[in-house]
């Protein structure tokens, strides 16, 4: 063993900030570190101009929760969240605080980027979003970002950053249990790079890949994925989790609709409409209201479904509105829905039936609110993540750009004492041999194969409705896909993403199934055939997961609360709102 | 418009329909040679101008009366013994 590194790898890079992850939250996080005075290294599987979920585009900015008092801090530390009586069970409520607090300091520094925020006479693309009581609120904006992407790339190039395109990460480094940089692989060189970092940030986006896309065509199509299929492999799941970081939520995935009946649309404005929501109906006509998962499966049961969504309401100034929100968020939309004649002033949209999605939101890696990444409730020295793979609230735009500038602001301050990274040259040497491994195997299987099977038993085992028998039986064939791994083989530098995102994704379908098996009741939008009702006990609850010295520990967990001074902050901004209501 | 609508998709396919807004995007796009995401912007800029987005007695208006519509959906849902949340606990 060579104790060079620079025997092992084709590069090595010293860094202060590594970012994993150039998508809206990376970018952001990027430029703000370079203003700071950092040297920064973005590493990026695809290409920043273009790259993660917001690619095509983006049509609605949600996050001023604190404006006009829609939906206030109080709701931070609502009951009904915290115990998750509707499934969703926020880990660490102090990141959703702390994203809400700062909303027009990250509009400031949105607009600095050159992030288009406001109309030619500078009000606010402020969006009547109806969510409280139906009224005109000005919690959100309606944007107009179909190359949001491209102007934060442009932001990041002139911030002077090391940007490493069609680079992907391959596993994180780590020495006396501290994250001391990452490996990766250049996907059209093979290059295989090392970089040494004080601090390791992931923002890599959130993970569907373990289940089908919402569009037919399922087992070969990525791109029908709502989700940019790149950003949606869960690729920073994994790299945390082999690291000894917790994830947590596992167990649940989110059931949203999604239209069937388009390359997924775009989904904010087309649904809400500026106000409007669409009409939902059952398949002979009736109109319902939107169903949740429960009401969903009740239909399902009685007969009525599939169901559709309507715009036949519409004045001619929505079908507008409907326009300006695809060309702002999936410009293909309009292509597709020509070719197949769906116009959707006389055609009704299919939804997606009850099937899971994507793990985010709740789901994901845990942090706590100034992004550490935790181990149990430790967190991980020089380990980082925000945006859409992280647990508690961090994803949509706001989130991930707001974890990005709010971490960055704060990183000068904690690299201040930092000691120089070391590296374990025998974790660089198997990083490397794992990597280029497929490269090395002759006429072996496509990496999409293998990713199809781990998708079949997700689909097949786990699904929507669970029970212990199909979850063990999935485990057990799981355990079997394993040896595929070494049988794929790589054309090219090219074909390795696939081959290191099924590794990524064989993990972390174990991750979903074993938490499944624990949670032994039904809530929200998880479904337990063999425990029907609610487990009182497990409210609020949640699991995290993590390997500690090799052996797989799984806990189950109470929210972090509210900080008392957070708590007291909220009342007041509540008892403030109360005032200004009676005075007007 | 509501009664031309099919209850379910099989007679909604339209032979031929064009979104006017996507073709000025592609419109803008072939004549200066760009990209259509390169043209859209100029060209969203220009049709918002045409839609009522500042217009806030208008959207009041509309929002309050689909809010006023869901909120009579949402009673008679109720009536009909349609509950959105769990199953009560154990
Ligand atoms: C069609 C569509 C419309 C949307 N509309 C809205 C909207 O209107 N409003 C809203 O708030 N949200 C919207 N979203 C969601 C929003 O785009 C995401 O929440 C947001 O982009 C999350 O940012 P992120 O930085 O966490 O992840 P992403 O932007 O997805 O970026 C993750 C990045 O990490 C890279 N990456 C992944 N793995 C690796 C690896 N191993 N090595 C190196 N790089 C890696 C990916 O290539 C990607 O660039 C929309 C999403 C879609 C798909």
């Amino acid at each position: 063993m060579t104790d060079d590194l620079t025997e092992i790898a084709d590069k090595v890079i010293e860094t202060d900030v590594l970012m994993i992850g150039g998508g809206v939250g990376g970018c952001c996080a990027v430029a703000k570190a370079k203003e700071n005075g950092l040297d920064v290294t973005l590493i990026e599987k695809a290409h920043i101009d273009r790259s993660g979920s917001a690619g095509q585009g983006i049509d609605h900015y949600e996050g001023f929760f604190t404006r006009d008092g829609t939906t206030t801090l109080e709701n931070v530390s609502n009951e009904d969240w915290r115990l998750g009586r509707y499934g969703v069970r926020y880990p660490n409520l102090n990141v959703k605080y702390r994203l809400y607090k700062c909303q027009f300091w990250v509009f400031e520094q949105l607009e600095k980027l050159g992030v288009p925020m406001r109309w030619d006479d500078g009000e606010p693309y402020w969006i009547p979003f109806p969510f409280v009581g139906w009224e005109r609120r000005k919690t959100g904006l309606r944007v107009h970002w179909t190359n949001i992407k491209p102007i934060l790339g442009r932001a990041v190039r002139r911030s002077g950053a090391r940007i490493l395109n069609r680079t992907m990460a391959i596993d994180l480094l780590t020495t006396d249990g501290k994250v001391v940089g990452a490996t990766a692989v250049n996907i059209r060189t093979g290059e295989f790079i090392v970089i040494k970092a004080k601090a390791t940030l992931i923002a890599t986006g959130k993970l569907m890949r373990l289940y089908n896309p919402e569009t037919p065509m399922p087992w070969k199509y990525k791109f029908r994925y709502h989700f940019c299929p790149a950003s949606s492999a869960g690729d920073g799941y994994a790299l945390v989790y082999r690291a000894g970081g917790d994830l947590v939520n596992m167990d649940i995935n989110a059931w949203t609709f999604r239209i069937r009946d388009d390359l997924t649309c775009s989904y904010g404005s087309f649904s809400l409409n500026d106000g409007v929501p669409m009409k939902t109906y059952t398949w002979d006509g009736e109109e319902i209201i939107n169903p949740n998962a429960t009401r969903y499966k009740q239909l399902e049961d009685e007969g009525k479904t599939p169901i559709y969504f309507g715009f036949d309401h519409f004045s001619e100034d929505s079908h507008k509105r409907l326009e300006v929100a695809f060309a702002d968020e999936r410009m293909l939309s309009f292509k597709v829905a020509e070719e197949r004649g769906f116009n959707p002033k006389t055609h009704r949209y299919e939804l997606q039936d009850l099937s899971p999605t994507g793990f985010y939101r709740v789901s994901g890696i845990y942090i706590d609110e100034n992004f550490r990444v935790l181990r149990g409730n430790e967190p991980i020295e020089g380990l980082y993540a925000f945006g859409d793979g992280s647990a508690g609230g961090t994803s949509g735009v706001a989130g991930a750009a707001t974890g990005g500038l709010l971490l960055a602001e704060d990183l000068p301050e904690i690299l201040k004492d930092m000691d120089e990274p070391e590296i374990d040259i025998s974790q660089v040497e198997e990083h490397k041999q794992i990597a280029l491994a497929p490269l090395a195997v002759e006429e072996g299987v496509e990496p999409l194969e293998l990713e199809s099977a781990i998708r079949d038993i997700c689909e097949r085992y786990v699904g929507m409705f669970k029970s212990e028998g199909k979850l063990r039986e999935g485990l057990r064939r799981l355990g079997s896909l394993k040896d595929w791994l070494g049988k794929l083989s790589a054309e090219s530098p090219h074909h390795i993403t696939g081959y290191l995102e099924c590794r990524n994704l064989l993990d972390l379908a174990e991750v979903h199934i074993k938490a499944c098996i624990e949670r032994k009741e039904t809530r929200g939008n998880y479904f337990r055939s063999d425990y029907p009702e609610i487990d009182k006990d497990m409210d609020g609850k949640f699991f995290s997961q993590r390997i500690e010295n090799g052996k797989e520990i799984i806990e189950l967990r109470e929210p972090i609360p509210l900080k008392p001074e957070y708590l007291k902050d909220a009342e007041e901004e509540k008892a403030e709102l109360q005032t200004a209501d009676a005075a007007s | 418009m509501a009664d031309k609508i099919e209850k379910t998709s099989d007679k909604h396919y339209e032979d031929k329909f064009e979104f006017p807004l996507w073709k000025l995007i592609k419109q803008r796009a072939e004549e200066k040679g760009i990209s259509y995401a390169k043209a859209a912007p100029a060209v969203v800029a220009e049709y918002t101008k045409t839609i009522k987005y500042r217009d806030p007695e208008f959207e009041d208006k509309v929002i309050m009366a689909r809010a006023e519509e869901l909120n009579e959906l949402g009673k008679k849902e109720e009536k009909l013994g349609i509950k959105f949340k769990d199953k009560k606990s154990k």
